[in-house]
Parts: structure tokens; sequence; C-alpha cells
């Protein structure tokens, strides 16, 4: 982030904002929670909630996060969970801000049931991403217009940025 | 030009001699090819960058090498710089447009990725663990990614491979493949400066004359 303020002016603004944000979210899910280790301010919330959580980041007068700048996920084999990244800033903002905005909301899908709901009636670019997440990991978004592989070859099988994913071209590392 | 150097040997050789002919056609021929690579606009990854800098970027100057038209279509190419990782969906393509360039065609292979898989070569389900697996290379040039002085280096020695070992005689005949790593105790001055002599031998302009007239760029490069 360009511009960004000295670190002791802005850290005051900082959890201020990241309260008030905190607070707005639990008025809309009440299990919303604050992520303590990260570089930036992310919500945590239940999968179920997230297409309110992202409607409301975008629609609120005050916040605006029009771009879903990136998507991802990340296997957990050990908690059996996948862990769903969505990285969001305001960019088109009318207002002057103090800072530029970015925030991120995370949310976890059990490994073996990996279903969530689209956010691609939000943010058009969703689609993409979704295409791709999907292709790596296997996560099922429902409602999703057109859930196909993105990079990978139709006929592959498996999802190989999964940790337990092994085929036959793999080579292992000699010990 | 392929109907001519294709029946020239045939005809040539049998006359009185025609053998020393030639061997000087082919020194012209060699000469010229070695000093026309049109290179395929062709970069996969972090590689197809430093090939940036060699070919398009001011500090370096592939042009004075005769390597700088890079062609959009592999039609119009004739060397194919590998520059980056290959993958799985990839391979099929570069195979396709190795195969619509013209002969005679040559290959480059930078940077380990290309050679060998690079920092990819285990645990990867994509990455084809060298080029060499899709198209034959004829000139490997090691780095992750090499500096555009070993991309020269390459080029250099490319073009000493096409001066020295072709022959009308064998169209299409490939050589050994060669790993163009910079030899024990080469130093980016010595191939600056084997560039320079290169580029003296070759000139169309007289560093010596215009060193007489008292040009200025002709000191500061004398000096470089
Ligand atoms: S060799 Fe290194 S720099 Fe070149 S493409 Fe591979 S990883 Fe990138």
């Amino acid at each position: 982030m360009q511009d960004s303020p000295p670190p002791g002016e802005d850290q005051a603004g900082e959890v201020g904002f990241a309260q008030a944000l905190l607070a707005a979210a639990q008025a809309i899910e009440p299990a919303t929670v604050l992520r303590d280790k990260s570089d930036r301010i992310t919500l945590q919330v239940p999968a179920a909630a997230i297409a309110k959580i992202c409607q409301w980041l975008r629609d609120d007068p005050a916040l605006r996060f029009d771009l879903l700048y990136d998507h991802t996920a990340i296997d957990w084999p050990a908690e059996n969970r996948f862990e769903l990244v969505y990285l969001l800033a305001a960019v088109l903002d009318p207002q002057p801000r103090t800072r530029d905005l970015q925030v991120m909301v995370t949310t976890s899908v059990p490994r073996d049931n990996p279903v969530i709901d689209t956010v691609c009636g939000i943010w058009p670019i969703a689609e993409w991403q979704e295409r791709e997440v999907y292709d790596m990991f296997g996560i099922l978004y429902t409602n999703h217009p057109d859930l196909r592989r993105l990079f990978l070859e139709d006929d592959w099988e498996g999802f190989p940025l999964r940790k337990d994913y092994e085929d036959d071209f793999m080579l292992e590392r000699p010990t | 030009m392929g109907m001519i150097t294709d029946g020239l040997p045939g005809f040539l050789e049998p006359l009185p001699g025609g053998s020393a002919v030639l061997t000087k056609v082919d020194q012209l021929v060699n000469w010229s090819r070695s000093n026309s690579l049109w290179p395929l606009t062709f970069g996969t990854s972090c590689c197809a960058i430093e090939m940036m800098m060699a070919s398009g970027a001011a500090r370096h100057d592939i042009s004075r090498f005769g390597a700088e038209v890079v062609r959009a279509s592999p039609r119009q190419a004739d060397l194919i710089i590998i520059a980056g990782t290959i993958v799985k969906r990839m391979a099929p393509r570069l195979r396709t447009l190795y195969e619509q360039m013209a002969e005679p065609r040559y290959v480059i292979a930078t940077g380990s990725c290309t050679i060998a898989g690079g920092p990819f070569i285990y645990h990867s389900y994509t990455t084809i663990r060298g080029a060499d697996e899709i198209i034959p290379v004829d000139v490997y040039v090691p780095g992750c990614p090499p500096r555009p002085e070993a991309l020269f280096y390459g080029l250099l020695t490319l073009q000493k491979m096409i001066r020295e070992g072709e022959s009308l005689r064998h169209p299409g005949e490939r050589r050994r493949p060669v790993l163009s790593a910079l030899p024990e105790g080469m130093t980016i001055e010595d191939i600056q400066a084997e560039m320079r002599d290169l580029l003296v031998a070759d000139a169309n302009v007289k560093m010596s004359e215009e060193l007489a007239e008292g040009a200025h760029w002709a000191q500061e490069l004398k000096d470089f």
C-alpha cells in the first residue's frame, strides 16, 4: 500500500475502524470474530454467512468494497478444513479516505464436504476466481453459473493443490 | 532459397573444383544464417523477463548480433528461445510452434526450468522436466534466470555452432547440443570484450577511421 501514514499515527485509527467494522458485522452475523494474527483487518465468518457478509461489505455506503482482488483457499488437513480467503479493496470510492482500505474475509469449510455459496452475484470477477479455486482445491460453489476447470484439462483427476494430492507424474524428492 | 540450397550440392559437387566452391558457399550461407537469427516471441515465465531485458531494453542490444527481429509468427522465425517453465498444457503448443518454424531452426533453452524442471522438479503435478523432452535443444543456457550476458553468450555459442558446424551437404543434420555454461573464471568483462571484438570484426563502421576523425562516441566505445 502506498502512502501509508506513519505507524504510530495510524495505529489508533486502524484499531478503531476494525472495532467498528466488527460491531457492524456482528449485527449481521453474530458469530463473526476478528482474527488477531493478520497483516490486515480480517473478519472470520461462518461459511453459511459468507454471501450476506460480502453483500454488506460491498453495498454499505461507508464501506463500498467494490473489488474482490483475490480469492483463494488454504488446505489444513490436520484440522480437516479448507480455509477460504477473500481479499477486498475499495477502489472506486468517491469519498476521500485517510488510508486505502483493504479487508480480508476468511471462512472455513469441512474438507470432506467443501460446499459454499458463490459470491459471483456480488463481484462478477469471482466467477473466474472461484473456477480457479475449484480447479485446484475442489471447492464446490453453489449457484455458480459455470463451474468448470480453468487451468487444467477437463479430464484431470483430483485437485492438485490439496496437500494429499498425488499422481504418477510427480517426483518425490530423494532423501 | 530452399530450392537453390537443396539442389546446389548435387549440382556443384561433380564439377571440377566444385567442392571448394561449395565450401565457400557454405561459409557465406552460414555467415548470413548466423547473423540473422530471428527469434520467436515466446516466453512463459520469469526467464522471459530476462529475455526481454536482452532483446528489448536499453542496456543490452541483441540487434548487434542480428537477432532483434522478434517475430510474432513462427513461420517467420528461425530461433526459439524457450524462456520459462514449460508445463503440461504448454508442451503441445510448444511442439506445434516448433514444427511451424521454417528450417533451418534453432532452439536455445534458457534457465534451469527448461533444462531440467528447475525449482519445480519435485512435487510438481505439471512442470515438464526439461524442454528437450518436447523439442530438440541446441544450446542450454543455465541460470535461474540467466543474466542477459549469459543469454548473449548462449547466442554467440549458437552462432559459432552454425558457422563451424553446418554444411549444405547435410541439410537439417543436428549437431550435439551444447551447454553454454560460462567457463570457469569467465567474467562479464570477458563476454563484453568478446562481443566488442565481434562487433568490430563484423562492423560496417570503421572504428579506426572514426577514431582518427575524433568521433567521441568511438572513443567511448573503445574505453568501455
Ligand atoms: S529457471 Fe528460474 S527464472 Fe527461469 S523460469 Fe525457471 S524459475 Fe523462473
